[in-house]
């Protein structure tokens, strides 16, 4: 399996992370031995027809459903990189970008 | 330490140790704020509680009040949880003080403890060597004597391998017996938190305060804290497997050497020793290596500087925010892992990928659970192939630092000899929720093992 540089910047995107030119070529070697290394279980011819393993309780739980006090220490206002009048502020939307998807 | 009488004078003993220990860059809260947090709650501490006055440092990937949550990642530089997990608060309720944040692999994806925003950790032994990791700065502080206990997180082996190249004792509880709630997430279906004590004792009495229900974490089974078991006499009456998939020729000699040794003790001590094999074993670093990114792409989605951490600014909208705060924010080690789980995840691929390692992950735990139906009561396997490596020795390859044993249920590492001066360790993996048993093994391994000794 080999991941192309153009891959990379695709999965990056879906990804919304930057990366930079310089250092596709290696994140597409790395990716590429990865799953080279990952596609042995595909040799497993058993685990066809298997139920997928599901960690944890059989059935979610739920808590009972009760009005309780503010967990936080805090408020988000504490938290945001930028905040006003109860909103957290980021840039404007910007116009919509699926085309090259 | 179980009962100081005086918990003011534990906490000022505890910030002198680390202080000591500073060249280490196990601790990431600086002495002076760590110092002033212990004295303060020392003079809250519960004295009636079980582990009054004991200091327990908590790796970073846990949230506290007391001192920020960074993840050893600048994404989260100065973050302030303004919430605690539940494994915390159990411990400040039973009278323990939160001995500082411990430096780990960034989001605890790591084996080496080389991978954090803030520096390596230094192995406390040999300064040129790795503590292991992800929980390494947890694991160097109790191997250098500054806190008997400190929690970590494993997802694939980060509290037991630290704990092995350190020379101490590590315990991954089975998922579900400690409250993942403010945990920080990496990958949900195999987080859980473990201890790191210089003892059995001391990891197990900490390991009993943190477990149990808690309806903040619908993962976490519906059961009682666990009841710590007394110490035996011997090893009477147990059944111990040896998988023999865990002594691969190319296994470190004196690894096995440790390792013949303990099963030689584990016959004078009146157990029966079994050979046994889980076939799936040489699989399961391929399965972790699709689950665990897969999940962390989705849990790290979430760190995006719109609403809370460091922003890193000069974005025109917001999508150029997202993607300019996460690929300045993120380390490469992160980075990597979140690309290759949204490749796994893409459309596609998913089948290929996700559903198959779930299929894979059924088989492994049902090796497990073949080997206990068989009549085996615990399984042991050294923890690592090798003793602690040089630093930089495995940076260069994806795949190198993996461990194999990453579908156990529970199992506890403890040191079993030394080479060279570097401690090696042994695992006892049990049945799943049967940590009481698998300890009381342990306690009766330990006291009979020459752990500081050569092989």
């Amino acid at each position: 399996m080999s991941v192309t540089n153009d891959e990379v910047r695709h999965i990056a995107r879906l990804a919304e992370l930057d990366v930079s030119e310089e250092t596709l070529p290696e994140l597409a070697a790395q990716m590429s031995r990865i799953l080279d290394y990952v596609a042995q279980i595909n040799s497993v011819a058993a685990s066809e027809g298997v139920k997928p393993f599901v960690p944890g309780p059989d059935a979610a739980r739920f808590r009972p459903d009760e009005l309780k006090p503010w967990p936080m220490a805090f408020g988000p206002e504490r938290l945001a990189p930028a905040w006003r009048d109860g909103f957290f502020l980021v840039p404007k939307l910007g116009q919509f970008e699926q085309s090259d998807l | 330490m179980s009962d100081p009488s005086d918990a003011l004078a534990s906490a000022k003993a505890a910030a002198d140790r680390l202080v000591k220990v500073k060249r280490l860059n196990a601790c990431l809260t600086p002495t002076t704020e760590l110092r002033k947090s212990l004295l303060a709650q020392a003079q809250l501490a519960h004295p009636s509680g079980v582990l009054y006055g004991m200091p327990v440092a908590v790796k970073d990937v846990i949230c506290t009040l007391e001192f920020t949550t960074t993840c050893a990642s600048k994404i989260l530089e100065g973050y302030h949880s303004p919430y605690e997990a539940t494994a915390v608060s159990r411990l400040k309720a039973a009278g323990a003080l939160v001995a500082g944040k411990t430096n780990c692999d960034e989001f605890a994806m790591g084996s080496s403890t080389e991978h954090s925003a803030y520096g390596r950790t230094l192995h406390p032994f040999d300064k040129t060597r790795v503590p292991g990791g992800s929980s390494g700065g947890s694991a160097a502080l109790v191997a250098a004597g500054a806190v008997p206990a400190a929690l970590g997180s494993e997802t694939g082996g980060s509290v037991r391998q630290p704990a092995s190249l350190c020379g101490v004792v590590g315990i991954k509880p089975t998922y579900g017996r400690v409250s993942r709630y403010g945990l920080v997430a990496f990958g949900s279906s195999l987080d859980q938190i473990g201890v790191l004590g210089r003892s059995v004792h001391d990891a197990a009495r900490v390991l009993s305060v943190i477990s149990g229900r808690d309806p903040r974490d619908s993962t976490c089974e519906d059961r009682d804290s666990l009841r710590l078991p007394t110490v035996p006499e011997s090893l009477q009456g147990f059944v111990i497997g040896i998988p023999k998939e865990y002594f691969p020729a190319d296994l470190d000699p004196a690894v096995r050497r440790a390792c013949d040794r303990v099963i030689r003790l584990f016959k004078e001590q009146g157990a029966a020793v079994r050979e046994v094999s889980l076939p799936h074993t040489p699989y399961a670093v391929a399965t972790y290596y699709i689950i665990a990114p897969a999940e962390a792409s989705s849990n790290l989605a979430r760190y995006d500087g719109a609403r809370f951490g460091p922003r890193f600014n000069g974005a025109a909208d917001v999508g150029a925010l997202y993607r300019t705060t996460r690929g300045m924010g993120f380390g490469t080690e992160v980075r990597r892992r979140i690309l290759l789980g949204t490749y796994v995840l893409s459309a596609g691929y998913y089948d290929a990928y996700y559903r198959k390692a779930q299929q894979m992950r059924a088989l492994i735990a049902q090796d497990f659970r073949n080997a206990f139906d068989r009549g085996v009561d615990l399984l042991f396997t050294p923890t690592t192939p090798t003793p602690a490596f040089k630093a930089g020795e495995k940076l260069s390859d994806p795949v190198a630092m993996y461990l194999s044993d990453i579908f156990t249920v529970t199992a506890i590492s403890l040191p079993i000899g030394r080479v060279k001066g570097l401690p090696i360790g042994g695992q006892f993996i049990g049945q799943a929720f049967l940590e009481d048993e698998m300890i009381e093994a342990a306690y009766a391994l330990e006291r009979v093992v020459p752990s500081s000794e050569e092989v």
